[in-house]
């Protein structure tokens, strides 16, 4: 016992003698040793080529006046791609799954004289709502992953976060921000958990945080729709397409804005102490390799978070069918919401429609249109769609314009739907990747909330200012 | 409504969440300030003080109580009586002193207090301007198994990031060395090992000259008015009232490396140069960081690539390719090789 007593306290006064220096004294020994054993030990062949490859992609790819076009070039180019490239094999999907099987499996019920109310459940809510987020989300990630995969398997991502980091370290971030953000426009969720890249835990909870001001690809086909219809309504008919792309984009960059204020705003108050360190290695360029990439893209990531939202989807697809079915007094649910809502989002310049699609269909962002068409017709005792709690969406843009007209939406309504679809909570598979990936109910709390009273805020002031001026 | 009576009406909302709800200077932050019981931290403070005064061997009044903890004259006086009956002091003749128990309290405040300045510099981006504050206001709500176990977290460190030892468990602490700098001859080598974290003025000065513990300097001229020394390669003035917070200690010739070293951010591309060591300014997780990439002394690096923005830079390290922050290279200390 009085051994161990004098080792301890000769320990503990050695301590005090070798300083504090003793961690980088010992990590630079252990350098020296393996350098000195490989100098000894490794022989080296040959010289290094004159014309080395690596550099010389690198001072194109980060050169002053050719690195942001090829930048900016390759994005639009896989986001082209994604979009042009997904229209067929969705439309394929969504012949398959909702036009052909969801009536087969209706009439196959009926048949069998299952109750309506079951059949409601399990096909119109469950399967349709599983269905529909397939057939939309599927493509353009399939797609999506793979190509960016490609280009991070070249090399070619981390010389965008070295180029883009300036102006990431500007607002408190790390340039790696800069491409989970790009991933966050092919799907959030995906986007968060790209945030793994970064190794600095400051840095990573505000990339985490304001991934959601990218549009997912979930968004884009919302955004299309409605600025065609009332952007592109609005000009000349020569007009419309440019007008109502360019709304698109401008909304796309707001979203960039907003992404890099939040993480100023971020990095300056509530995280203002949490640790932060960078790091960012260039590796060398190597050929990409096909299948792996394809293999790990497909299953990692697009099946991983399609099964995610797939399984956020049916419950919420239930949800969509009950509120619309389930009558007190003959009059729905959903009906009851939407004309006590109604008031208050007149506000914000939407309605009771538009806020009961975005509390129902957060599983995904894909069902909030059809369940928007949906309850307009329910709201206004329309004669058209599938009946009462069923999703559906046409195949005409003019037909879909007179249901929106219909239910009393203006121009005004389109650009706050627009502001609404970025500045929202994050989808339900996008809240639940965040809550597994910061393990912090406080982190995704704020992730959740932080965007959606901005998005009302927005509203709000962007509302009045425009009745103000509009008279 | 009115679009703009509602603007009115939302401005004035957010307005009013603001004044309420706003960190540090809203309403609920300061009915919390109000409602919390000073009487322990008042006490816990004095102690310290006696302690420092102790430590230091400078005699300690009712006077140098009060202006320490900015306290009245009464006041103090009631928080020096309370000390007195729970017998941590006792006071002779006007001088104050220590009991033991008095004694072992202050020192696992002072423990508390410099664990967690090690934790805010090592694991926090806290600004080094704050860290005594935030210090002065978790050691009075730090528990003492709280502060063993913060104190394992960050490997028993033995000093604080001012340079000050921090007490062990058992509340050991090495006797004091080194002398002021204003107190240091002309021509001597010698190393930084401790600046004083108070007053708070003073050593927001003495930060903001880059100066920290472990800094090698060289001291030119000391006279009456100005104190001149090179440190790190640059010269610096101090009065010498703001050179008695600097403590350091000779070192022979032989021992001083750091003649005039460039700083890697000065590195041209594509030229190489020898790492000869790291800023102590370096601390935490980022050092741990470039100690991994093979940031030590004697590697070879090489600046290799330029971002299209100038910042970050590529440096070729151990055959990797390493992109790093002109913060952070400015860090890093380097010598030409041929």
């Amino acid at each position: 016992m009085n051994k161990t007593e004098e080792i301890l306290s000769t320990a503990n006064k050695l301590r005090w003698e070798v300083g504090e220096n003793f961690h980088d004294s010992i990590l630079e020994s252990i350098y020296k040793d393996a350098s000195e054993i490989s100098e000894k030990v490794v022989t080296r062949i040959g010289e290094k080529p004159k014309f080395d490859l690596d550099r010389f992609i690198d001072r194109i790819v980060t050169g002053r006046w050719t690195g942001f076009p090829i930048m900016f070039l390759l994005l639009a180019l896989v986001f082209w791609l994604t979009i042009i490239g997904a229209n067929i094999p969705s439309s394929w999907i969504s012949y398959i799954l909702v036009d052909t099987l969801h009536p087969l499996l209706k009439n196959f019920m009926n048949s069998i004289q299952i109750p309506f109310w079951i059949t409601g459940l399990l096909i119109d809510g469950a399967y349709l709502a599983a269905a529909w987020v397939i057939s939309v989300m599927l493509p353009p990630m399939a797609i999506f992953f793979p190509m960016f995969t490609l280009l991070e398997d070249f090399g070619y991502l981390p010389r965008v976060a070295f180029n883009m980091d300036n102006l990431y370290r500007r607002v408190g971030a790390h340039g790696k921000q800069a491409l989970t953000m790009s991933m966050g426009f092919g799907c959030n969720a995906a986007g968060v958990i790209a945030t793994r890249i970064i190794d600095s835990p400051r840095e990573r909870i505000i990339a985490i945080i304001t991934n959601n001001f990218s549009l997912c690809n979930g968004r884009w086909p919302t955004q299309i729709l409605i600025a065609t219809i009332f952007i592109g309504g609005t000009v000349p008919a020569y007009l419309a397409g440019i007008a109502s792309a360019g709304a698109v984009v401008a909304i796309a960059i707001l979203g960039v804005l907003f992404s890099l204020i939040v993480s100023w705003g971020l990095s300056k108050s509530v995280l203002k102490g949490e640790a932060s360190a960078f790091s960012l290695e260039l590796p060398p360029y190597r050929p990409p390799r096909l299948l792996q990439t394809l293999y790990t893209s497909l299953i990692d990531r697009t099946i991983f978070v399609l099964w995610r939202a797939v399984v956020f989807a049916v419950p919420a697809g239930i949800v969509i069918w009950l509120v619309a079915n389930v009558n007190i007094g003959g009059i729905s649910l959903a009906e009851y919401f939407i004309r006590g809502v109604d008031p208050f989002a007149f506000f914000i310049g939407l309605n009771g429609v538009i806020i009961l699609a975005y509390v129902i269909a957060i599983p995904a962002n894909e069902i909030v249109i059809p369940t928007v068409l949906m309850l307009t017709v329910l709201s206004t005792k329309m004669t058209l769609g599938a009946g009462a709690g069923v999703m559906f969406e046409l195949d005409s843009t003019a037909a879909t314009a007179n249901i929106l007209h219909a239910g009393g939406w203006t121009v005004l309504t389109g650009i706050n739907l627009m502001l609404f679809s970025l500045l929202h909570n994050p989808c339900s598979t996008t809240i639940y990747t965040i809550y597994k990936e910061t393990k912090s109910i406080k982190w995704t709390m704020i992730s959740t909330f932080l965007p959606i009273a901005m998005g009302l805020i927005i509203c709000f002031f962007f509302t009045q200012i425009w009745r103000l001026i509009a008279g | 409504m009115n679009p703009l009576t509602s603007l009115i009406a939302g401005i004035v909302f957010i307005v009013a969440l603001l004044i309420v709800f706003l960190p540090g200077v809203g309403i609920i932050a300061r009915w919390k300030r109000i409602r919390k019981d000073r009487s322990r931290e008042l006490i816990e403070d004095a102690l310290k003080h006696l302690y420092d005064c102790e430590y230091t061997s400078v005699d300690c009044s009712l006077n140098s109580i009060s202006g320490s903890l900015s306290l009245s004259g009464e006041k103090t006086a009631q928080v020096i009586s309370s000390l007195e009956s729970m017998n941590l002091i006792t006071s002779h003749e006007n001088k104050i002193s220590l009991t033991p128990e008095g004694r072992s309290y202050a020192l696992r405040i002072i423990r508390i207090h410099r664990l967690w300045e090690r934790h805010l510099a090592d694991n926090t981006s806290v600004l080094e301007k704050d860290w005594h504050s935030v210090a002065e206001q978790r050691e009075h709500e730090t528990s003492r198994e709280e502060a063993d176990r913060l104190a394992a977290s960050l490997g028993n460190p033995l000093i604080d990031p001012h340079g000050d030892p921090i007490p062990s468990i058992t509340g050991e602490i090495p006797e004091r060395e080194g002398i002021t700098l204003n107190n240091l001859e002309n021509g001597i080598f010698a190393a930084i090992i401790h600046i004083e974290d108070e007053p708070k003025e003073v050593y927001a000065q003495l930060s903001a000259m880059g100066l920290y513990p472990g800094m090698q300097i060289y001291l030119l001229e000391n006279s009456k008015n100005k104190i001149r020394f090179e440190a790190d390669g640059e010269e610096c003035l101090l009065a010498p009232i703001l050179a008695s917070n600097i403590t350091v200690v000779p070192i022979s010739e032989k021992e001083h490396v750091k003649e005039k070293f460039q700083s890697l951010s000065s590195l041209k591309m594509d030229q190489s140069a020898m790492i000869v060591g790291i800023s102590k300014a370096m601390r935490g997780q980022q050092r741990r960081r470039l100690l991994d990439f093979g940031v030590v002394p004697g590697t070879i690096v090489k600046a290799q690539l330029e971002s299209l923005s100038g910042d970050p830079t590529g440096y070729e390290i151990r055959g990797a390719t390493i992109a790093l922050r002109r913060n952070q290279s400015d860090l890093i200390y380097i010598k030409q090789v041929d």
